[in-house]
């Protein structure tokens, strides 16, 4: 069975950016009316597909209706799916904050990049081939460019060219990784890679090394994993505050491409490769989680803070991705979606915050703000939940690591991830009581009261979100554990290509 | 009433009094109330089945893949507890009501202490371990909200910071152990735990298990070494120390090690470890206790050594020594809960806690008085009240246990209760007792009933359990005792066994030891004071700051912003780990016959190995850098040309003119020259990361031309099907608007969103701020041409301006079957019209540009889109192209593709693009002061004011 | 050929890592221009090296170079032009925004506490 649907997560944002290019660039209202509607349009697709991607086997998509390998295919399983759905709910909960905050105010052309953020995002996790993955990076990374630097500003502008040298660097890595793929192998096809590389002759298996290893780099340094995750911090910390809780995916985009990469082409049992990425993944994993969590510790801004959070969260989650077996991806998966949403929850309260104070420095304390007890309640809970406190999903998912990662490695990587747990609760809580405690201590009335309840509902909503990942744990990790069985028995995918021909 | 409901009562109970913060403190109290005794409520139904040997089970499943389920159990143990948590919590609430002042936050605080109690309550109902450490680290969390409830204190902030700190490390180390032990009895729940006694005293894991577990409850139960944060979490209002720190959560640890009692006592380890740890505690703990003048500080290490007590008393291992804990559990949580309350209430009237201050309040406050005195000689240990009868089972324990010596537990033992009476007396006496003062801070007088009420009710229990000690606590004791040990146990406890049994002369000692102590405190106080002691906060501080300021400069340091730092590490990082991956496995060179070497190309090398080395050697002139980077482009272009490739050489050529024009205008606002500002060194460190880089790059390249595809290459199929599926003879294109034509999609769209941001970021300039000033005082460092519109340049560019116009929509046309194709055509076009700005400036130019950017930009996505979504309507996928023959004479038969009307979309978008960047460069320069006249030329014939 | 087409790639690579090390926007933007010639030539080379076989379907064609990896580099050129032409504006905003083309930040605002 063949539908459409599978192509409006890209096509939709597209055409309706387009039309907002055209014809309602003046318009800010139209504008919000129609980016709101298509994100509420994209909601109902991405449940319609994930709803069908969980009773479904994979299903693909041949555009120009040309065969596999020979044209580009969309491939949609339990994975993209699901990463597709959590891209549309927490693109829509962005917009909600940007909108009540005025951010979209602030510049031009915000919903239009939203748009197109959007469409190269679900690109990429719909895609099944190599190249076209490149094709939508460059989509979602040159959005992001602009939205990074939204609204301009002098430390922004600069942050916004080292963040895009870094990632141009990127690019030209992911091509020279992709031309050699398709040196050694003739394709570019992911399905038909997987079946390729597994049947590489020895001689190859060096050059199918090297590419592979560029590859994962280049999703490493999306992943922010250590040591290419110096660009993270400055560019989340001064990015709008919308925009960095939407960056709250961008990082795992790199998760995600080395999740597939690594069980769909590159899968243990391949023996060009065998467990080469496993043995890279996990001591940058470990390190980056360290690495953060001393950031979490020593940020002298909230946005740093959370930026550090975000990239402890990203080596827990590698971490869990490095073992590369069904128990630990599920774990990861259920892992990837908490911190996604968790982070842009804590993203978002940290720009509640600055925006009613002069500054979010941590050296020094200024008077209560308005709302403080409500924002303080926010940040509350989404500390609790990024820090792996109960009764938020971060315990959950930390439990759910921790438990799948027996073995040789055990003491070392529960050590690490419980003293870094420490580190973390710590940090927040000397942040927190510096942000919302010891203002009370000097004297002064509330700045302006602002009152914008879009904002509150949008954090709401999230930390909403993680509530019912803890009393939903059981069905949601009941569907992840299926994810992960499909994504080790990638016969179901390959087949739903239907290659043909050269092989 | 089942037991998950009464776990989720407090939470129930917790949700209104903050969401009515400014309802006011009866509403938030009476509804805290009523929830907590709906639970109690429970509970009580519950007790009789309990108390015939039942143990009630309520199990869902929460987390089945992980083992995590919501079960609960009440057996014996969580009898005792729960109904400490809510008794006395019932009883906190009735007194906080009357504590607290106006001007607090009640509804905060209650939902605090009811988020605490559910948290407290789940402890001790929970059947599943890792359910139990979801609420044991929520413990710490609603207790750290609870000291620093107020927030104004910085004592407060820090306590409530080190009680998280330390608590919040021992849970971890617990998550450990569980983990660990429910790896070795297969299961998380406790059910099948407690029966797996010699799995788990036999595995390898039991030790590690055991000490994690420990850690866990030794943090909680403040036992040393980690006693040090409880007397500073005494900031926290008084009804919180009585009810967090006194009688529940402290007791949390005590509660592990009861629940784990059966599993994990009897080993040597559990014993040393266990009775060292609570032995030192007690003793060490009751002789501060001495010297404190804070009545709360007393009490504080008073409860710290009385928690040191039962854990001994659980370290030994011994039916009858659990049995014993169990029963001090109760009496001190009866007798020490009062005495908070009354210091509370001390503190409340007296406005002062210090001991040195106080005195003679006997006369001015007997109700306070007659409590505390029941209270402080049940904490002393005196009969006829219940502190009496465990410390005697306590004392009678000890001295026949075993340890070092024979003598030496009884005799340390007797020394703690020593103390203990000693810091009682000093309680008692030096707050009540002797001559009433006239410098208190504020005279005070008995309370009223909301807040004596409450510890009076507790000291009535204090007596009654003394006097008739099994008819009233008896059966909870034996209820809990067969609990915790897991065998029928029957509690025969009385006041008076006859003056045989050691115990009873050990605590006569220490009644008139600890009457000595207190007689001597002047004296012993001044020793105190002169023997130098390690004072915990400042050791904790001295631990948690330099690691911060360590934190803060690490990272600092990591993360300066310097980005060719970061860059080199990355490039370095990608080349070595592609080595090791190289390196690590099988290569066979390759066989290919290599294509041979001619003149022309030979020389085109040699061209761009100056032109590359020309611009790193001469890139601090940045015109010429960039001059020089033309022409490698051009060889590149070239190069393409001579490869067989056309359609490479065309678009690179087109896209370096573009490239170049846009370098040089922006480079018309940059610094003209790059100044020397990286030492040798880093010169020569960068240039060897540069050349090894080369060497990857070039060697790997070389490695995959010199051998063949492992498997046929999928263009072959390109190739065969371009003319027959994709109705064009140029393959190249053919791939780009059909094979390949979604990736297209999506490369025109990122250069529609590029010119977006340029748009977007030149407003962003343009709109007032340091930029803006900038550009409008703005001086041109180079001196500007004599005439900025040559004439012969207008002229040769109006003339070729068709021309361009002419190739480009040639080029767009015969693109699907020769080398061309929408997007050369665009850039062609857009050449044309730039040099039109070049030659006459950008007012003249877009005074005539009819149509916006914008405009080409949204348009041509939205055409490819249509195109692409017009194969929906065939039923064909996104992207399916048709094509057909067309003759109409004269003109020669031609075919027309519904990718060439993709084609349009790509070439209107790339048009779009290039034009509102180079336009934005030029508002720029207006803005700059660059007067763009509307004249096309300088000199304009018949118009003199032209000038 | 192989060879030079090879060490060509070297050499450009080289030429890019070198200058995008260098401390101002203008020489890593060139650096980066650099990048982007190496590894379309890089990319282009991966379909092996042809001399006189355009992907232009003739009767008479003896054969044909790899037209996919040409058309992979026509998108790739694309791109990385219209990611050229956001950082320049990008870098030229940020010179006039802060009157200095460095392009590492170490005076972050989180520094001048």
């Amino acid at each position: 069975m063949m539908s459409h649907w599978i192509i409006a997560p890209v096509v939709l944002p597209a055409v309706v950016g387009a039309l907002i290019v055209l014809i309602m660039r003046h318009d800010l209202v139209l504008q919000r009316v129609f980016a709101m509607a298509t994100g509420a349009l994209m909601a109902a697709v991405a449940g319609g597909l994930l709803w069908s991607a969980s009773v479904h086997p994979a299903e693909a998509y041949h555009l120009g209706n040309w065969p596999a390998p020979f044209g580009i295919v969309l491939v949609l399983d339990r994975l993209s799916a699901m990463m597709v759905a959590l891209t549309v709910a927490l693109w829509l909960a962005v917009q909600l904050y940007a909108i009540g905050s005025g951010w979209d105010t602030r510049g031009r052309h915000f919903h239009a990049l939203m748009l197109f953020q959007l469409m190269g995002l679900c690109g990429a996790f719909l895609t099944g081939d190599a190249f076209n993955l490149f094709v939508f990076f460059e989509v979602l990374l040159i959005a992001s460019y602009g939205l990074m630097i939204h609204d301009g500003g002098r430390d922004r502008l600069r942050a916004g060219v080292q963040y895009i040298a870094f990632n141009l660097v990127g690019s030209t890595l992911f091509l020279f990784a992709l031309a050699t793929i398709y040196a050694v192998t003739g394709t570019l096809n992911m399905a038909d890679l997987a079946v390729k590389v597994a049947i590489l002759p020895a001689g190859d298996a060096a050059l199918i090394r090297v590419a592979g290893v560029l590859l994962v780099l280049v999703f490493a340094i999306k992943g922010a994993l250590v040591p290419l995750h110096f660009w993270l911090p400055a560019t989340y910390s001064l990015a709008p505050g919308p925009v960095a809780a939407l960056f709250a995916v961008m990082t795992k985009v790199g998760a995600y491409a080395i999740i597939r990469t690594c069980t769909l082409i590159f899968p243990p049992s391949t023996p060009a490769t065998g467990m080469l990425f496993a043995e890279l993944l996990l001591p940058a994993a470990l390190i980056t989680l360290t690495v953060g969590a001393i950031g979490v510790m020593g940020a002298k801004t909230l946005s740093r803070l959370v930026a550090f959070a975000v990239i402890a969260s990203m080596g827990t989650l590698f971490i869990a991705i490095s073992r590369f077996d069904p128990q630990s991806t599920a774990a990861a998966l259920y892992y990837l979606v908490h911190s996604t949403l968790v982070g842009a929850a804590l993203f978002l309260t940290a720009d509640l915050v600055s925006d009613r104070r002069a500054h979010d420095r941590l050296t020094d304390s200024l008077p209560p703000i308005a709302r403080s007890g409500l924002i303080a309640t926010l940040f509350f809970g989404g500390a609790v939940a990024i820090a792996g406190m109960p009764p938020l999903s971060g315990f959950l998912g930390k439990l759910l690591i921790l438990d799948a990662t027996r073995g040789a490695m055990l003491p070392l990587i529960w050590t690490v991830v419980l003293v870094t747990s420490l580190i973390t609760i710590v940090g927040f809580s000397r942040a927190g009581s510096v942000l919302f405690w010891k203002a009370h201590a000097s004297a002064g009335e509330p700045a302006d009261t602002k009152d914008e309840p879009l904002t509150f509902a949008a954090v709401i909503l999230l930390l909403a979100a993680l509530a019912a990942m803890t009393v939903a744990a059981g069905p949601i990790m009941a569907y992840l554990g299926d994810t992960a069985a499909q994504l080790y028995d990638p016969a179901g995918y390959i087949a739903a290509t239907a290659l043909q021909g050269a092989n | 009433m089942s037991l998950a409901l009464i776990a989720a009562l407090p939470f129930l109970g917790a949700l209104l009094p903050g969401l009515m913060i400014r309802s006011g403190r009866n509403a938030a109290s009476g509804f805290a109330a009523f929830f907590n005794f709906l639970a109690l409520l429970g509970i009580a139904l519950n007790t009789p089945a309990v108390l015939r040997g039942e143990v009630i089970l309520a199990q869902f499943n929460w987390l089945p893949s992980l083992g995590l389920n919501a079960n609960f159990r009440l057996d014996g143990l969580g009898l005792l507890f729960a109904g400490l948590i809510l008794g006395i919590g019932l009883l906190i609430n009735f007194y906080a009501r009357a504590y607290l002042s106006k001007s607090d936050p009640v509804g905060q605080f209650y939902t605090y202490l009811m988020l605490f109690q559910g948290a407290m309550l789940g402890i001790v109902l929970s059947d599943n371990i890792l359910l139990l450490l979801v609420f044991w680290e929520m413990t710490s969390l609603s207790s750290f909200l609870l000291i620093g409830y107020w927030k104004h204190l910085p004592e407060g902030r820090q306590g409530a910071r080190m009680a998280l700190t330390v608590t919040g490390a021992g849970g971890l180390a617990m998550i450990g152990g569980m983990l660990i032990l429910g790896n070795i009895a297969g299961s998380y729940d406790l059910s099948v735990i407690l029966t797996q006694k010699a799995a788990i005293q036999a595995s390898d894991w039991y030790l590690p298990a055991l000490i994690l577990i420990l850690i866990g409850a030794f943090t909680k139960s403040a036992q040393f070494p980690f006693h040090f944060w409880l007397p500073h979490a005494m900031s926290a209002p008084t009804p919180v120390s009585a009810y967090l720190h006194s009688a529940t959560m402290v007791k949390a640890g005590l509660f592990l090690m009861a629940r784990m009692w059966p599993v994990l006592a009897g080993t040597p380890e559990w014993f040393w470890i266990v009775a060292t740890t609570g032995l030192v505690t007690m003793i060490m703990a009751a002789k501060i206790a001495l010297f404190k003048d804070d009545l709360k500080a007393l009490l504080a290490f008073s409860t710290i050594s009385h928690l040191g007590l039962i854990t001994m008393l659980l370290g030994y291992g011994t039916k009858a020594a659990a049995m014993a804990a169990v029963f001090h559990i109760i009496n001190h949580a009866t007798f020490k809960a009062a005495l908070f309350m009354t210091a509370g209430i001390v503190d409340h009237e007296a406005h002062t806690r210090d001991i040195t201050r106080l005195g003679g309040l006997r006369k001015l406050m007997p109700i306070t008085f007659g409590i505390t005195t029941i209270a402080t000689l049940s904490m002393a240990g005196l009969p006829p009240f219940n502190g009496f009868l465990s410390k005697e089972m306590m004392l009678e324990e000890a001295s026949h246990t075993l340890w070092l010596a024979p003598w030496a537990m009884g005799a340390l033992a007797t020394i703690g209760a020593l103390f203990s009476v000693a810091y009682s007396f000093r309680f008692l006496g030096h707050t009540f007792l002797g001559p009433v003062r006239d410098d208190y801070p504020h005279t005070p007088h008995d309370p009223g009933f909301g807040l004596w009420g409450a510890p009076a009710l507790l000291t009535v229990l204090v007596v009654v359990i003394g006097a008739a000690p099994m008819t009233s606590a008896a059966w909870l004791v034996d209820a809990a005792t067969t609990a915790v040990t897991g065998e029928p146990a029957h509690a025969y406890i009385k006041l008076w066994h006859g003056l045989e049994p050691l115990a009873l002369w050990m605590s006569v000692f220490a009644v008139g030891g600890g009457l000595v102590l207190f007689g001597l405190h002047q004296p012993l106080l001044a020793l105190w004071d002169r023997t130098p002691r390690p004072e915990a906060k400042r050791i904790f501080d001295g631990i948690i700051e330099p690691f911060a300021a360590l934190s803060r400069g690490l990272t600092g340091a990591l993360h300066d912003g310097a980005l060719t730092r970061y860059l080199a590490i990355g490039v370095v990082a990608i080349v070595a780990l592609g080595a090791y991956a190289f390196d690590s496995g099988t290569h066979l060179p390759g066989t290919r016959a290599p294509t041979p070497i001619e003149i022309v190309p030979a020389f085109g090398w040699i061209l761009l190995l100056c032109a590359t080395l020309g611009v790193v050697v001469a890139h601090h002139n940045r015109f010429v850098s960039l001059v020089m980077l033309g022409v490698v482009g051009l060889i590149v272009s070239v190069g393409f040309a001579y490869l067989s490739a056309p359609d490479l050489a065309l678009t690179q050529i087109s896209v370096e003119v573009v490239t170049i024009v846009l370098l040089l205008l922006a480079l018309n606002f940059l610094p003209k020259a790059t100044p020397r500002e990286s030492s040798t060194p880093r010169r020569l460190r960068d240039g060897a990361i540069a050349g090894i880089t080369g060497l990857g790059a070039g060697g790997l390249i070389y490695a995959l031309m010199m051998r063949d595809f492992a498997f046929p290459s999928i263009a072959g199929f390109h190739l065969a099907n371009a003319k027959t599926g994709g109705g064009g003879t140029n393959v190249v294109n053919v791939i780009l608007v059909d094979f390949r034509g979604y990736d297209t999609f999506g490369e025109i769209v990122v250069l529609g969103i590029a010119a977006l941001v340029i748009f977007a970021l030149t407003e962003a300039i343009l709109r007032g701020g340091p930029a803006n000033d900038r550009l409008l005082n703005w001086t041109p460092r180079a001196p500007q041409a004599g005439d900025r519109h040559p004439v012969m340049m207008v002229v040769a560019t109006r003339m070729i301006f068709p021309i361009f116009v002419m190739v480009g929509i040639f080029i767009f046309l015969r693109g699907h079957n020769l080398p061309g194709g929408g997007f050369i055509a665009g850039l062609i076009v857009a050449i044309a019209l730039v040099l039109q700005y070049m030659a006459s400036g950008f007012a003249w130019a877009a005074a005539r540009q009819k149509l916006e950017y914008h405009t080409m930009i949204g348009f041509g996505v939205l055409i490819a889109s249509a195109t692409g979504a017009g194969s929906w309507l065939a039923g064909r996928p996104f992207m399916t192209t048709n094509y057909t023959y067309i003759h109409l004479p004269p003109l020669e038969e031609f075919e027309v593709a519904t990718a060439a009307l993709f084609d349009l979309g790509v070439f209107l978008t790339v048009l779009g693009a290039v034009l509102l960047a180079l336009s934005s460069i030029s508002r720029i320069a207006t803005r700059a002061g660059e007067q763009g006249s509307a004249e096309p030329l300088d000199l304009v014939p018949g118009k003199e004011e032209a000038r | 050929m192989e060879l030079l087409v090879a060490s060509a790639v070297g050499m450009m690579t080289a030429a890019g890592v070198y200058l995008i090390l260098r401390q101002r926007t203008f020489p890593v933007i060139v650096g980066l221009a650099f990048l982007s010639y190496a590894v379309n030539v890089f990319i282009f080379a991966s379909g092996r090296l042809t001399v006189d076989l355009p992907p232009i379907l003739t009767k008479t064609a003896l054969g044909y170079a790899d037209p996919l990896t040409q058309a992979l580099v026509l998108t790739a050129i694309v791109i990385s032009f219209g990611m050229t032409a956001v950082i320049v504006m990008m870098s030229l905003g940020a010179y006039l925004e802060s009157g200095d083309d460095r392009i590492d930040m170490t005076d972050t605002p989180e520094d001048d506490t």
